[in-house]
């Protein structure tokens, strides 16, 4: 099963390298396998995804940052301090060493994507990943 | 057979389609090979190099295992020199240098980086999909893999670090190239053009396919008679050119007396018939034989020499005697049919087929002539006849003016006098000998000297008799009677000479095939009411169809000779001629036997109360008009 997910998120990863669709695509199956015990409710600074996860099922897009519970943050210097109370992931491996409580990260390396999920970040948010994801654990920022 | 044009074109689409299938694999093969065999050198000196530098770093810093590698480059001083050591390999080409080591996870980390983008951090976990990625430490052999669709990276070299001969790390260099995607980009409009050109090339194959079974299927339609499944006489036209007639004998087959199965028990009778009989033909024969369905009941047999012990007479006596033996049942009726069959053994001796199948049914008119239900062979005779007596011969003796009427009393023995006379046809040749009319009749069978021939006969008898008070019968067949100009030639004398029309007598020659009954009465009424009489000509062998009889209205039945000149003999024709008689009577119509040839056929005839007799006994055909003294 383990296997399965993970070729298929790089089937989807290595289709998403061609267009922010595809990208969008890899967030919204990282969240299907994402809880935090309530209703997923996504806001991010990018505007194209906001747009492109408009129509997901497995979770709710907000448009105002205070009612979102999950960030989705592309670049570092958009950071408010009202981030801080919320669970951030980011697209950009740079900012998960800038941002302490960002949990996870996709991002490309050297052409091929690339996802990172932070082990002592998730716990300490309360956030339970499945088991798919755990291949994309590590237990520190490199 | 396919004609041999669509066979090459077919061939030679094939062999090019084949050809170009061969180069557009051979482009395909060398476009995802072209950048692998472009950077093969590149890549080996690499390879080279990043020996030289593993061996260097390695045996400085006395590595061991993957352990030590990790220990050594985690320290920041110590990776940056080997970077910038590996940076130098850098190029527009090669675009990120780094080194892999496989954790416990069996995840790939960075340990080093030497790129100058998109720089990994120490030990970064690098995401990799490929298999070749664990291959490396499993066969301990660089590996290559072509990237797709991803940036600009056309390949990724994998080189091992090799150290106590285990895997320690991997070295990886991702490779990218303009010049490549140039040469793809300007091979593909030529690859483009070969998938055109090969499209097109199949196109015309698969439309010479069609056309090559559409000829199949339509040949067989072309070629073959729906109704027996016999080759039709479109086949011998095409089998003429390659028909070797020197391995063929030639029969001509008639089935005796179809037209009145026909007219009796309806055409699907006839067909049902004609479908058997064909059947028998083809159970007598072998496959090297060609049977084809000439036209109507006739059939032509081309058969295929055997060896000396059977005879091609015997194969068409065998199938004579089949046809006669057998007795088709069809909707409540059991039909006997006979043939008659007329055989050439000789064709290659004749100019060309078509002269062999004209004497073959020459043969078959003979056979016909003598009685039906029989084979009749060319032979030496026959041949010294017809060399004389072609078409040729008729025309030159209606020009020559050496065509004259024999004249036949047919006499009413009751009285004891002559009752009429039948014209029959001669022509003297030119050494003065007297030719029969079965000499030449059956080369003029539908041609427009039988027209003229039968206009010459008319003028002879309506001169010979307009000035007495005598009766005479004139034979015509069904064509005669729609012909236009004989029709003219009648009516013109006849109209203007009644007494003359009131002793004239037509005799339709039964065995002739009359296809159109309606016309055949409207003509018959045309001459009736001019005073004239009409005779039906050799009535009672085979199946005489008596509804046509009775439909024409004729005045005399003239019995079949077959059936009369072994009457005294024969108690069966002695039944059937009473019958005839019998059916004659209550219609109305007298009765002539011809065929009287002795005194006991004579006397025969004379106790089933027949009208009117006619033969050799009585007198031969006279050039003059015989008086009564002058019989017997």
């Amino acid at each position: 099963m383990k296997s399965i997910f993970l070729s298929l998120l790089i089937t989807l990863a290595l289709e998403a390298s061609s267009s922010n669709t595809h990208q969008i695509k890899i967030i919204e199956k990282i969240f299907s396998e994402i809880s935090i015990g309530e209703e997923l409710k996504i806001w991010s600074d990018s505007s194209d995804i906001l747009f492109g996860l408009q129509t997901s099922a497995h979770f709710k897009i907000v448009q105002n940052l205070q009612d979102a519970n999950i960030i989705i943050l592309e670049k570092s210097d958009t950071f408010l301090s009202e981030y801080l109370s919320k669970a951030i992931f980011v697209l950009n491996y740079s900012l998960l060493s800038e941002i302490p409580q960002s949990f996870g990260a996709l991002f490309w390396k050297k052409g091929r994507p690339n996802i990172v999920i932070i082990q002592p970040r998730i716990e300490k948010q309360s956030i339970t990943v499945s088991k798919d994801l755990y291949p994309y654990m590590e237990d520190r920022v490199w | 057979m396919v004609k041999r044009k669509e066979l090459f074109l077919f061939f030679s689409l094939l062999l090019l389609g084949v050809f170009l299938i061969y180069t557009y694999t051979h482009i395909k093969e060398a476009k995802s090979e072209i950048f692998l065999k472009i950077e093969k050198d590149k890549i080996q000196q690499l390879a080279h190099m990043f020996e030289n530098l593993k061996t260097e770093t390695i045996l400085e810093q006395n590595i061991e295992n993957s352990k030590d590698l990790i220990h050594f480059l985690s320290d920041k001083l110590a990776r940056e020199k080997q970077e910038k050591r590996l940076a130098l390999l850098l190029s527009s080409n090669l675009k990120y240098i780094y080194i892999l080591v496989k954790d416990e996870q069996g995840r790939f980390r960075f340990l080093l980086d030497a790129s100058r983008i998109d720089k990994a951090n120490f030990y970064q976990k690098f995401d990799v999909d490929n298999p070749k990625y664990s291959k490396v430490y499993k066969t301990k052999e660089a590996q290559i893999i072509k990237q797709k669709d991803m940036e600009n990276l056309q390949l990724t070299y994998l080189h091992p670090i090799v150290v106590n001969n285990q895997v320690i790390a991997i070295l990886s260099v991702d490779i990218t190239s303009n010049l490549e995607n140039n040469i793809l980009e300007l091979i593909q409009p030529l690859e483009t053009f070969f998938i055109i050109l090969i499209i097109f090339i199949f196109l015309l194959i698969s439309m010479t396919i069609i056309q090559v079974i559409h000829y199949f299927l339509t040949r067989k339609k072309i070629f073959t008679d729906p109704l027996t499944g016999l080759y039709n006489r479109n086949y011998l036209q095409e089998i003429l050119p390659m028909l070797k007639l020197d391995h063929y004998s030639i029969a001509m087959l008639d089935l005796d007396r179809f037209k009145v199965i026909n007219d009796t028990y309806g055409h699907k009778t006839g067909d049902f018939v004609l479908s058997q009989s064909s059947t028998i033909f083809k159970n007598s024969i072998r496959d090297s034989d060609i049977l084809i369905r000439y036209g109507g009941e006739e059939f032509l047999l081309l058969i295929y020499n055997r060896d000396n012990l059977i005879s091609t007479f015997d194969i068409c006596e065998r199938i004579r005697a089949k046809i006669e033996s057998t007795s088709f049942h069809y909707d409540n009726h059991d039909i006997n049919v006979n043939v008659s069959i007329g055989l050439h053994e000789k064709p290659n001796r004749e100019k060309n087929i078509n002269e062999a199948i004209k004497i073959a049914d020459k043969m078959l008119y003979v056979a016909k002539n003598e009685g039906r239900n029989r084979v009749i062979k060319y032979s030496e005779k026959h041949q010294n006849n017809s060399q004389t007596k072609d078409i040729n011969f008729v025309k030159s003796a209606l020009q020559e003016d050496r065509v004259l009427c024999y004249y036949q009393p047919i006499y009413d023995y009751k009285t004891g006098s002559i009752y009429k006379y039948e014209s029959l046809v001669r022509i003297v040749d030119v050494d003065g000998k007297i030719i029969s009319p079965m000499e030449f009749l059956p080369e003029l069978k539908h041609t427009n000297i039988h027209y003229k021939l039968t206009q010459r006969i008319l003028s002879i008898v309506f001169k010979a008799f307009k000035d007495n008070s005598l009766s005479v019968s004139i034979n015509l067949n069904f064509s005669d009677f729609i012909n236009n100009d004989i029709e003219n030639t009648i009516l013109e004398e006849l109209i203007k000479n009644k007494d003359l029309a009131s002793r004239v007598t037509f005799e339709i020659l039964e065995s002739d095939e009359i296809d159109n009954i309606a016309l055949l009465k409207e003509k018959v009424d045309t001459l009736r009411n001019l005073g004239a009489k009409i005779s039906i000509d050799d009535f009672g062998s085979g199946y005489s169809n008596f509804r046509t009889v009775l439909d024409i209205e004729a005045n005399y039945l003239k019995i079949d000779g077959s059936l009369i000149k072994n009457i005294d003999k024969n108690e069966k024709d002695f039944k059937v001629v009473k019958s005839i008689v019998n059916f004659a009577k209550e219609a109305d119509m007298k009765t002539i036997a011809e065929f009287v040839h002795s005194k006991d056929v004579y006397n025969k005839l004379n106790t089933i109360d027949v009208d009117y007799l006619q033969g050799y006994y009585i007198s031969p055909p006279s050039p003059k008009i015989l008086k009564n003294e002058e019989l017997f």
